[in-house]
């Protein structure tokens, strides 16, 4: 047995288990390293074709263990579980076979004892309307983790704007996927702060039940199924559609417009032209409380340029462990409200969770300093420590 | 001496199936090795039983597993074919010896494990795919056979959950031993193509390229196998982390 994964299989009982995070990869090569991680370095790399064969095979399971660390010394031990869905079926047309897929990667988790579920990428989109689909769980709680997702969206747009001198009460919005937990919640949270709010999804319905709730609030809303209904006025924009679109915003926004690319697998193509637009990628927020991996999975599971960087919605269920607060903190459609938003983020920030440094597919986008040298705190906390021994 | 095999079907009930009986044949005849080699392993398990109780289970199960040849074989004459088997072809040889190593241990775990954890995976996942695309008694045939084998597996697993209860770790490194062993062979076999030369079984060339023509794959029958093996050592408890590991290091 390697060891690496004579460690994993003597670890304690699975009841130490306080969190468990759900996810998926969103490319093949993201697949592929994983494989190869859990292969060894003493094999070579399976081909690619082996591993198109072999993923969609594999049952969802645990892949990892994560000890997660606090600034204020609370500390969590919780699993990663990949439902394996493949890259190539992250689409409407698979959305079945996915829901099972989620559900049994649900029932992995519950199997743990894990106290705390978060639901990641495709997942909580697949669920955040299907809670009922969920296993029947007792001493589990579900969270989508949307509402920190939105929490780092909001706060990377403050940021960028502040930095670019942009003036959001001027700014158009534009929020593709209006509808969506994600989306919703942003609309929630930013409407409030801009001129004007364009939003667009695919079921009208939805649209106009959302449009109606921020007009109450005194918000000038236009809505649309179709993005070319709208004129090409925004300079701000919100992606959080469940799909990958590249072409989606080519020509339906204003130059120079600052994009939030926020969706899992991302929205848009790295290559995406848009207009000397900024892009950058958002809902991402970084532990500096320390984050350990067994096996080493660092960088592999999490892909970003800086350490310790986590997508939003896997860092609500590690914030929750650490809070102590096993409960479905994110559960539904709709129900993000800027109180949850703050309460959330003050739940994050009291951990040391806080906004990751903005980067898009060329690099950072922002200037000056990046990552932990300005994110870690000047002395080890004891949750550092703890990662650390 | 009783023979292995007790063919029961005539040529009046042959059916041609024209140009796939050849690869039908292969299959078939995959089919029946994998079942004479459960025979003997079985038989061989009876000597090593103290309790009469499991002598007779492990003798009634050997005599199952003949029978199961035996409607290989049958569906062999339906189509027009012989179905031939040879439990010394190099792979299945060595998966052969890895239960007779149990066996010289007395070990009863080790070779419920190698027979109902490995050999059966293998085999419920792959005659479930055969049933659900061959042709009319030979489908029925695959499916009914591997809903007997699962049977097997459900009937061990309860003996094996209660050993892993009395020591997990040690448990644990057995299977771990073993898979090394079994499931590297098996891999082998289940490869999308035959690296180390012929099988020994086929009748001619490898089938596997051939296989598309009856609408299955050597990628579909391995990824099938290895999701049957995952799930049966999840029913075990072995922890999931654990086990993808192990497969995600055999050789492909």
């Amino acid at each position: 047995m390697g060891d690496s994964v004579a460690c994993v299989a003597r670890r304690g009982p699975a009841s130490e288990v306080d969190f468990a995070l759900i996810g998926h990869q969103e490319s093949w090569r993201a697949a592929a390293d994983v494989l190869a991680v859990l292969r060894g370095p003493e094999r070579t790399p399976l081909p690619d074709d082996e591993i198109k064969d072999l993923l969609p095979w594999i049952p969802p399971r645990a892949v990892c263990h994560l000890n997660v660390g606090s600034i204020v010394g609370a500390k969590a031990r919780g699993l990663y579980i990949d439902s394996f869905i493949p890259p190539d079926r992250l689409e409407a047309a698979y959305v079945h076979e996915n829901i099972a897929r989620v559900r049994g990667a649900a029932a992995c988790a519950i199997n743990t004892g894990a106290k705390i579920v978060s639901l990641g990428g495709f997942s909580s989109i697949l669920i955040e309307g299907n809670f009922d689909q969920l296993p029947e769980r007792h001493d589990t709680a579900f969270t989508t983790g949307n509402t920190l997702t939105v929490a780092f969206i909001v706060q990377g747009i403050k940021k960028l704007c502040a930095l670019e001198g942009r003036n959001l009460q001027r700014s158009t919005l534009l929020i593709v996927g209006a509808t969506g937990d994600v989306g919703s919640g942003c609309a929630h949270c930013l409407a409030p702060m801009v001129k004007r709010v364009l939003l667009s999804a695919r079921n009208v319905e939805r649209l106009r039940r959302l449009a109606a709730e921020l007009q109450a609030q005194g918000v000038q809303v236009e809505i649309a199924t179709s993005l070319q209904r709208f004129s090409a006025e925004a300079d701000l924009v919100i992606c959080a559609a469940s799909l990958a679109s590249p072409s989606l915003l080519l020509g339906q926004i204003a130059p120079g417009a600052l994009v939030c690319d926020a969706g899992y697998p991302k929205n848009l193509s790295p290559r995406a032209e848009l207009l000397g637009a900024t892009v950058f990628f958002g809902g991402l927020g970084q532990i500096t409380g320390g984050l350990r991996f067994a096996p080493d999975f660092h960088g592999i599971l999490n892909r970003h340029p800086f350490p310790d960087v986590v997508h939003g919605c896997l860092l609500e269920g590690m914030a929750l462990a650490l809070e102590g607060r096993f409960e479905p903190f994110s559960q539904g459609r709709g129900s993000i409200t800027r109180e949850r938003v703050e309460e959330m983020e003050a739940i994050a920030a009291r951990h040391g969770i806080c906004l990751a440094p903005l980067y898009n597919a060329d690099g950072p986008v922002e200037d000056g300093p990046h990552g932990q040298t300005e994110k870690q705190p000047m002395q080890e906390t004891a949750g550092q420590k703890w990662i650390r021994e | 001496m009783e023979p292995l095999i007790d063919v029961k079907a005539s040529p009046m009930e042959c059916t041609s199936l024209s140009t796939s009986a050849p690869i039908w044949q292969d299959i078939l005849a995959q089919a029946m090795t994998g079942e004479l080699l459960a025979a003997m392993n079985y038989a061989s398990l009876s000597e090593i039983c103290d309790d009469p109780a499991e002598v007779a289970d492990a003798l009634e199960h050997a005599q199952g597993e003949r029978g199961h040849a035996a409607a290989f074989a049958a569906e062999g004459i339906k189509i027009g074919v012989d179905v031939p088997s040879n439990v010394d072809a190099k792979h299945w040889k060595r998966l052969r010896d890895a239960f007779l190593r149990c066996i010289a241990e007395r070990d009863f775990i080790g070779c419920l494990i190698v027979q109902e954890i490995m050999l059966e995976s293998f085999a419920v996942a792959s005659y479930s795919r055969v049933g659900k695309v061959a042709p009319g008694s030979l489908g029925k045939t695959f499916a009914r056979i591997a809903a007997e084998e699962e049977d097997h597996v459900d009937h061990a697993m309860s003996i094996l959950r209660a050993e892993r209860a009395l020591a997990a770790q040690r448990f644990d490194d057995k299977v771990y031993r073993l898979h090394l062993e079994v499931m590297t062979t098996l891999a082998q076999m289940l490869a999308k193509e035959c690296k180390d030369g012929h099988c020994e079984v086929c009748h001619a060339s490898c089938v596997k390229p051939r296989l598309f023509d009856v609408s299955l794959s050597a990628a579909e029958l391995r990824g099938a196998s290895l999701r049957q093996y995952l799930r049966t050592l999840d029913m075990l408890g072995i922890p999931g982390e654990v086990t993808l590991s192990w497969v995600t290091q055999l050789p492909v």
